[in-house]
């Protein structure tokens, strides 16, 4: 599922000496474009779709896209990440929405779970 | 495209480091075993991390994982080494090092929960388990939860800095070299005791997609064998290649099956409609529904085989409850699996859920056995002052996340001891070995800038090089064919072997120095596949050494099919960097526990 960089919202992390997406990714596989200042994934296919830069980008400006030949389109899964969990939200092809709520982390104070 | 560096190339900066431990690799193992160092060895002591990646979200973690497979929800230590040995089909294992692991397991997830790991309870408090041997976490987070504890350790963590080569001094591990990926950097670091924990190997065989979902497989791809290449090319005696993992996981996806087989108990059906563990008596007779990882999983090869595939996890007659919850909790580890649910209008609680098998994995930790040789529970390779730990180390499969983290908090015990006793001093290295190692850590980067001037066809590629993908292809179309991947349906001769050393040996030995990258990135790539073929070399020399068939579903070898008491053993070896030849050699098997191996104790 090779992560997509949408141009309008990401910022390069602006103030970082890195995008997030590029260190936090466990391939090596983010990276910046230092003309366009936009990150993008270096190579599709060696992603192995771990979602750390898609819920990691603060701006939500990645999305990780099925492979074409293994899925049909379209189809969403889109993370949000709070303090203490991670909110998923799933649309599938046929437009049905489903939300997810799971706890990431326990013991902290500020607990967003509902 | 990969931007080309300059082609006249300047010599790279170089970091010097010193350490008491030095740990290579900080995930799973690695992470413990910094905590362990400081608990055990005091504020004083110099804790360095060499992490490939980021330490906060490296590794196999990376995704999250939603059950920890290895606690004691019952029964006792002895108990967990019984049952590992049943679902080897009653191999040799290190009952030694599993047991020490399994007396200290427990202890470990009560620690992670204190660093924050959500660990689902039951009404009356206890862990929600699953099985025996499993319980349930929300894992989402479970990387940056234990990269916390090294963190809070205060080791020196280096990110981004890929180690090549141990430094080895009169039999004697001195410390380890590497390259920056994103600074270009040579680092040099010198240290009284190193650890190896830096994961398996994925990206032997080739993967079942291509193109954009190349790495769409279950292993980490990331973790391309550099534990067992560096300890290998040092001279460590190296145990168990020939027991890789074949993972029958969910297809496409290649998500893991536990959550649908243990969690839910879903049986796995054939076309026919039968479940075939349960109703057909070749199955039954070898332990049915709940038979040994390695008769499921030849099961399903026999099926496919005899042509009544596909084969399904029954999720529909499943609890309806737990059906509903399987989306949380692929959500926690594998979330793509929901993705492509959604992407083609699957719903696991109408329709059963198609498995097939992955390529396989070399790991020490999961439910394959290759690995260093260690003394005793020191974790204490044949080379002295050198440790592994976590799927580097062999012989001791099944220790998974939670046996894992605890394998790291008693390798970094036995080196702080080690340290107290020994009177260890860095070594005064000699300039020249280092310069030596600084040329071989860069050298497809100076191979690409000498290779460039010899011409560029007009596509740009290279007329006399090899770009690291190229290489890649090469290995994994060899491994495939005729070292028993899915191609083969998993199953080798000594003929199909020969042709596999034939090629391997070839490419290790004539067309290496062809190997060019024209960036770091492409370093990096480069030394994933000099790690790769050092390790393929040791899965060929391991297959063909055992004749018998003592690991259906992972190795069916169709000359010698059947088990021989005389291999009723460990096969490990050793590498000589003269002759590039392996030796296997047969190490025997110390059952610690007693009673029938192809039996459960409880």
């Amino acid at each position: 599922m090779p992560p997509k960089v949408d141009p309008l919202k990401c910022d390069a992390c602006q103030g970082e000496s890195e995008p997030l997406c590029e260190q936090i990714c466990p391939g090596n596989l983010m990276t910046l474009n230092k003309e366009t200042l936009k990150a993008h994934c270096r190579d599709d296919g060696d992603c192995w779709d771990c979602m750390s830069c898609t819920k990691v980008c603060p701006r939500q400006a990645i999305q990780t896209t099925m492979q074409y030949q293994l899925a049909y389109f379209p189809g969403k899964l889109i993370p949000l990440v709070g303090i203490n969990s991670v909110t998923w939200t799933s649309i599938d092809c046929n437009g049905r929405v489903e939300r997810f709520v799971i706890r990431t982390i326990s013991g902290g104070d500020d607990d967003d779970e509902e | 495209m990969a931007e080309p560096v300059s082609s006249e190339r300047v010599k790279p900066e170089r970091i010097n480091i010193e350490a008491d431990v030095l740990i290579i690799g900080g995930g799973t193992a690695g992470c413990l075993a910094a905590y362990e160092a400081r608990q055990a060895g005091g504020e004083g002591l110099k804790i360095v991390i060499m992490e490939k990646a980021f330490i906060r979200n490296s590794g196999c973690l990376s995704a999250g994982m939603n059950a920890l497979n290895m606690y004691i929800n019952q029964g006792s230590p002895e108990d967990v080494v019984a049952y590992v040995r049943y679902d080897f089909c009653g191999a040799p294992v290190r009952e030694d090092i599993l047991l020490s692991v399994a007396v200290e397991v427990n202890e470990t997830v009560a620690l992670m929960e204190q660093a924050g790991l959500p660990i689902k309870k039951r009404e009356d408090g206890r862990y929600l388990n699953r099985g025996k041997w499993n319980i349930e976490v929300n894992g989402s987070q479970l990387k940056p939860i234990t990269a916390s504890m090294a963190i809070e350790a205060g080791a020196e963590i280096y990110n981004r800095v890929y180690m090549t080569d141990l430094i080895i001094v009169n039999g004697q591990c001195e410390g380890a070299v590497g390259f920056g990926v994103r600074d270009g950097k040579f680092y040099v670091c010198r240290s009284k005791n190193t650890l190896i924990c830096a994961g398996g190997a994925a990206g032997l065989w080739r993967s079942n997609s291509n193109g954009d979902a190349h790495h769409r497989i279950w292993y980490f791809p990331f973790n391309t064998g550099g534990s067992y290449a560096m300890c290998k090319r040092a001279g460590a005696q190296m145990t168990s290649f020939e027991v890789r993992i074949v993972p029958i996981r969910t297809k496409d996806t290649y998500s893991p099956t536990g959550t649908l087989a243990i969690g839910m108990n879903a049986p796995m059906v054939n076309a026919l409609g039968q479940s075939f563990m349960r109703e057909d008596p070749y199955y039954v007779e070898r332990g049915g529904h709940t038979a040994p990882t390695l008769i499921r999983v030849l099961a399903f090869e026999r099926e496919t085989l005899a042509h009544r595939g596909p084969v399904v996890m029954d999720t529909t007659q499943g609890d309806p409850y737990k059906v509903a919850g399987l989306k949380s909790q692929y959500l926690d580890m594998s979330p793509c699996i929901v993705l492509y649910w959604g992407c083609n209008d699957i719903d696991p609680s109408k329709e059963p859920i198609e498995v097939d098998a992955s390529d396989p994995a070399i790991v020490g930790a999961h439910a394959g056995m290759a690995g260093a040789w260690t003394k005793g529970t020191s974790r204490e390779t044949s080379i002295e002052r050198l440790y592994v730990s976590g799927d580097a180390l062999g012989g001791a499969p099944s220790r998974f996340i939670s046996g894992s983290w605890t394998c790291g908090r008693l390798a970094a015990r036995a080196m702080v001891a080690a340290l107290k006793d020994g009177d260890y001093q860095l070594a005064d290295l000699d300039e020249a070995v280092i310069d030596d190692m600084e040329n071989r850590t860069f050298g497809p980067l100076i191979a690409f800038t000498e290779k460039e001037k010899e011409g560029l066809w007009t596509d740009g590629t290279l007329m006399n090089g090899i770009l690291p993908k190229q290489m890649e292809d090469r290995m994994q179309k060899i491994m495939e064919e005729y070292c028993g991947g899915r191609k083969q349906w998993f199953y080798v001769n000594e003929t199909y072997l020969g042709i596999a050393r034939k090629h391997i040996q070839r490419m290790r030995r004539t067309q290496l120095q062809y190997l060019c990258a024209r960036d770091l990135h492409e370093l990096q790539l480069a030394w994933d596949v000099i790690n790769r073929l050092d390790v393929c070399q040791l899965v060929i020399e391991h297959m063909d050494y055992r004749k018998e068939t003592r690991f259906p579903g992972y190795v069916n070898r169709t000359d010698y099919p059947d088990l021989d008491p005389e291999f009723d053993c460990f096969v490990n070896s050793v590498w000589d960097p003269v002759t590039d030849e392996v030796t296997c050699f047969k190490v025997p098997y110390d059952q610690l526990v007693p009673g029938d191996r192809t039996k459960e104790s409880i």
